[in-house]
């Protein structure tokens, strides 16, 4: 409990943050397929026509000006319903997409762990983890002394020798896992990689999680389960539609982000909403100011 | 209880420590990318090893099929063009004169393809780490010239063993220079081309296209004086890289001549302008190639 009270938002940090992430905004512009239509086909003069007024890009918002710090021994919690923009956000602070607007800084270059990045399925378990290793910046010598406790995380056996493709999911997420976690990240995002493993997985996972903590790093988790998070974090943030609505302890968040589910099952979507622009008003307004580099913090 | 706290405080300043904290997946500059680059050296290298072997493992002869796909090349065209169409007239050692021919093209279409396919087809690896994405398409260049190898001993030895035979001399050496030139042209013309097949998918499917009538401009089958009466299309071929690279080895390789200066140096200014346009263009949009 009193590891949430330093990172809280409000107050003075006693230690450093790791990451700031400064009004971030993502929009994604897709192609509409279908042109919004997919009953009776129309000319094709009238569907060219629709498609020169311009209604053939759908921009979808991720996140809007999302902005909150992380600190040193945090580990966050990241709900919100399914495309909330939960993923986006693992995305931008590993540096995969860069935000259509603000900044995110960060102690050293964040690890993302995601279920749905395959390694090459056509190689081996074995060969994976080296290229992954490999990829991440790490020499062959560092990968040799660190394969045993790659193979022994990620709880493959004679398998790690095989092809991936004859890998099941959650042999997948497993390795993928244990070779992100080998680079001793100091900041950690763990994207619904938690879901796939059994008991035994997530018991290893949850203490390789802590050990980063330890180290006076920063874990980051995307989890649909509330139970995982009040469990493995000490703070939590809410996120839906691409806004950011409460930062808190997980228990706190827990319960406000299960009332509003609950109130839009109910049918009252309005109160729901309420509950959310509350949220959303109360939150402090953060301004980051920039300390140039070399130059003492000025208070 | 933590909402009240923040809703007395509505405002927090974070002061952001540029010594600690630095910016987050923002392209580094040139000098800080090519730094980078060389020390995922052994991730290039390894990338490349593997996918050699793996690349041809849904097929029964798996690697073989580096040779034979140019030799059977070859094969059809020798009948089409040797047999049929009689281009080989006027052509010494026409055999010699086509595997040299096929098996160096072969090296550029594979090469150019994909490099320019290195960031659609990686993406999972794009989504998975951070690193710098130039990688990629020097790890199929580098995949290539490690496969070239043996089809170069191959070709060679093929050479060798059929009529007529050839005179072996310190000449067949400037096969080495003229790989490394055409390497490095590839290489940059993949690294211009993979960020705007990125955006552009449908190029993808131009490009064996033109890679075909690439092939027609570089004297592949017929001989180098066939268009002697067109000026504008025998400015091209003069002036084409690839069919330049084909000359150099052909001269040493087959006619003991030693290549003009001037071919050497035409391609030796393709292969930097390429490389140096092709990374640049490449570095310059390192930030959008997570976005897909």
């Amino acid at each position: 409990m009193d590891v949430s009270e330093v990172s809280e938002v409000s107050g003075k940090p006693l230690t450093d943050p790791t990451v700031v992430v400064d009004e971030i905004s993502v929009v994604y512009r897709t192609k509409n397929q279908s042109g919004g239509r997919t009953n009776a086909p129309t000319s094709g003069l009238k569907a060219w026509r629709a498609s020169r007024r311009g209604d053939a890009q759908v921009r979808t918002t991720a996140l809007s000006k999302v902005s909150f710090v992380a600190h040193q021994g945090d580990s966050i919690g990241v709900i919100g319903r399914n495309g909330s923009g939960k993923s986006t956000l693992m995305k931008v602070l590993a540096g995969l997409i860069i935000p259509d607007e603000g900044t995110v800084y960060a102690a050293s270059n964040p690890v993302l762990l995601g279920v749905n990045a395959a390694l090459i399925t056509s190689m081996s378990g074995a060969q994976n983890i080296r290229l992954g290793c490999l990829a991440m910046g790490m020499s062959h010598a560092e990968v040799d002394a660190k394969f045993d406790d790659i193979v022994e995380m990620s709880g493959l056996e004679h398998e790690i020798y095989h092809p991936m493709k004859s890998y099941s999911s959650g042999m997948g997420a497993r390795l993928r896992f244990a070779i992100a976690a080998a680079v001793d990240p100091e900041i950690l995002l763990v994207d619904e990689a938690l879901n796939t493993g059994d008991a035994q997985f997530k018991d290893r996972s949850k203490k390789r999680m802590e050990q980063v903590t330890n180290q006076a790093g920063t874990v980051f988790v995307v989890s649909h389960s509330l139970g995982t998070i009040t469990d493995m974090c000490n703070r939590a943030i809410w996120i839906d539609k691409g806004d950011f609505i409460m930062d808190g302890t997980p228990e706190d968040v827990a319960k406000e982000y299960k009332n509003f589910i609950w109130r839009i099952n109910e049918g009252n979507a309005d109160y729901g909403r309420k509950i959310r622009a509350e949220l959303m008003a109360s939150l402090p307004e953060m301004r980051t100011t920039l300390l140039p580099n070399g130059w003492k913090r000025s208070r | 209880m933590s909402i009240k706290e923040q809703a007395e405080a509505p405002t927090v300043s974070v002061p952001v420590n540029l010594a600690r904290l630095s910016k987050v997946g923002q392209r580094p500059d040139l000098l800080d990318y090519l730094v980078q680059l060389w020390d995922r050296r052994s991730f290039i290298y390894f990338d490349a090893r593997s996918r050699v072997a793996s690349g041809h493992d849904k097929t029964n002869l798996g690697i073989a099929w580096l040779v034979l796909t140019p030799l059977l090349n070859g094969l059809s065209f020798y009948l089409i063009f040797g047999l049929l169409l009689g281009t080989s007239k006027g052509i010494d050692n026409f055999i010699g004169y086509l595997l040299i021919g096929t098996f160096t093209f072969q090296m550029s279409t594979r090469s150019i393809t994909g490099g320019a396919k290195s960031l659609t087809s990686n993406t999972s690896m794009i989504r998975a780490f951070q690193f710098p994405r130039a990688a990629l398409p020097l790890a199929v260049n580098v995949r290539e010239l490690l496969s070239n190898i043996p089809v170069t001993i191959v070709m060679l030895l093929f050479i060798i063993f059929t009529a007529p035979a050839e005179v072996i001399s310190w000449r067949w050496l400037l096969i080495f220079p003229a790989i490394a030139l055409q390497f490095f042209f590839n290489l940059g013309i993949g690294m211009l081309l993979a960020p705007l097949l990125l955006r552009v998918p449908d190029l993808g499917m131009l490009l064996s296209f033109v890679m075909r009538l690439w092939m027609y401009a570089s004297a592949v089958f017929f001989a180098e004086d066939r268009f002697d009466n067109h000026p504008v299309l025998r400015t091209i071929m003069d002036y084409n890289p690839v069919y330049l690279v084909i000359k150099i080895i052909r001269d040493s390789v087959l006619y003991d001549t030693t290549p003009s200066w001037r071919t050497w140096a035409v391609l030796s200014i393709w292969a930097l302008a390429s490389v140096a346009v092709g990374l640049i263009v490449f570095w310059r949009g390192e930030e959008r190639y997570g976005r897909v």
